[in-house]
């Protein structure tokens, strides 16, 4: 049976290779929303006097949240809002379903409202599996003010043919 | 058997004309306004470029007609006494509602409102109005909200109407 | 959008039209950009239980579009004063949506030039779902 989606020697050699940053922004409406979102009560995420009086910039990020990408209709997918940027690697996949395969996010630091973050990401791996194709790309987000890197993540998509 | 409907308005809803609830505050923020404009279709720059709207004369990315910034969310306070609609909770017998109409009222020459703003809304009841149409008797409640920024201008109004029947 | 001026504009023209079709995508956009998460927008089983044929267009969204319509109209330096609309008619996903105007009153005032908008949302049908007003600001040719 001939396979889905093939894993070329070429596919391999462009693991690694960086998009283009694109900048993130941590607001306190994107955060509480966030947080809203999954139902959390906890007050370090939408009371920012409550945050600074625990030691925080202001309200924090919570797990998950890396900011929000700048959108704009031109260059960001109106479905999924990632930005369309130079650099990187593009794969012709096939399309007939796709799912969401998990998320590691590694915090280096906290991220609060106020922060502007600057993301690159780059092809890390592609598995086959059957009709399924594991797509792995990780990204890194550096506070753009200081440059230190903040957090990490590695986002698996299942394209299924 | 009368052919005039009995009045619903009453002393207490009377006494509130003119008097303003508590404040509700609302955040303008470039994640906002973007979503805001996404969200309608607009494909403006100065709604989701800051540089674009810069070069337009404004101070950051401009929030998009009709849209006033985002409450201030948060489960963990107790919720209040909804004081910011101004007036809302009058018992009156009409059971069904009807949304008359919204009403936005800029003052450009004040300022414009845009990201990094920070926005403090003000509502009362402005009258009531007995009528009957082809619903029957209605009440008809006008609320006017006023928009103030962070430096105190007053940025725009609404004028909203609601129709119980 | 291109930037029109007051002397070229003359009572009872209409303005340029902007057509709208939204995706129940787009409602649910819309509920991300407005905070209204009612469930009478994205939820069909809700909807149907009170009394609905099915998902309908938030009126706010469409009072959002008449706001694009004047916005995008009146170029880079007019300004809007005013704008609303009632809602009248129910509006459908997946159906036509026109945002139309016309310009009722030209006049200056306080040393404004300002025009009087009739603006609406009109079905496929014809009929004016959202029939509101606009009040705009617009710059003289220089």
């Amino acid at each position: 049976m001939a396979e889905v989606f093939e894993v070329t020697d070429e596919i391999k050699a462009q693991y690694g290779k960086e998009t283009d940053p694109w900048v993130y922004e941590v607001t306190t409406t994107s955060v509480r929303m966030y947080a809203r979102g999954i139902g959390s009560t906890d007050p370090l995420h939408y009371d920012v006097d409550y945050a600074k009086s625990q030691g925080f910039r202001s309200i924090v990020a919570p797990m998950g949240y890396v900011g929000t990408p700048v959108f704009h209709p031109d260059t960001n997918d109106g479905t999924f809002g990632f930005p369309r940027r130079a650099g990187g690697t593009r794969l012709n996949l096939p399309m007939k379903g796709l799912l969401d395969g998990g998320t590691e996010t590694e915090y280096l630091d906290y991220i609060c409202a106020g922060d502007t973050l600057l993301e690159t990401s780059h092809l890390a791996e592609v598995k086959v599996r059957g009709n399924m194709v594991f797509v792995t790309n990780e990204s890194v987000f550096k506070d753009r003010a200081s440059g230190k890197v903040v957090a990490r993540q590695r986002l698996t998509s299942i394209h299924i043919g | 058997m009368t052919t005039a409907n009995p009045s619903v308005i009453t002393d207490e809803m009377r006494a509130a004309i003119g008097v303003e609830g508590s404040p509700s505050v609302m955040e303008v923020e470039k994640t906002n306004c973007r979503m805001f404009a996404r969200s309608v279709g607009h494909k403006d720059p100065i709604f989701f470029d800051e540089d674009a709207a810069k070069a337009a004369g404004y101070r950051n990315i401009v929030a998009p007609p009709g849209f006033l910034g985002t409450p201030i969310f948060n489960p963990t306070r107790p919720p209040g006494v909804p004081g910011e609609t101004g007036g809302r909770g009058f018992t009156i017998p009409y059971k069904r509602v009807l949304n008359g109409g919204t009403e936005y009222e800029y003052f450009p020459e004040n300022d414009v409102i845009c990201a990094g703003d920070t926005i403090t809304a003000r509502t009362k009841v402005a009258g009531f109005e007995e009528t009957t149409g082809s619903l029957g008797p209605m009440l008809i409640t006008r609320r006017e909200t006023t928009y103030t920024n962070q430096h105190g201008k007053v940025v725009a109004k609404l004028y909203g109407t609601v129709i119980q029947y | 959008m291109p930037q029109i001026y007051f002397e070229d504009i003359q009572e009872g023209q209409e303005i340029s039209e902007l057509k709208k079709n939204c995706s129940t995508q787009q409602l649910v956009l819309w509920a991300a950009g407005s905070g209204d998460f009612y469930q009478i927008h994205y939820d069909k089983d809700f909807a149907q239980g009170t009394g609905l044929p099915g998902l309908i267009v938030h009126g706010a969204l469409k009072h959002a579009f008449l706001g694009q319509l004047v916005h995008d109209w009146i170029g880079p330096a007019g300004r809007i004063r005013k704008f609303g609309c009632s809602y009248r008619g129910m509006d459908y996903p997946g159906q036509d949506i026109r945002c139309r105007g016309v310009v009722k009153k030209k006049y200056t005032e306080n040393g404004m030039n300002l025009l009087d908008l009739d603006v609406w949302t009109e079905n496929p049908e014809g009929k004016k779902t959202s029939p509101g007003t606009a009040t705009v600001t617009l710059p003289n040719r220089q």
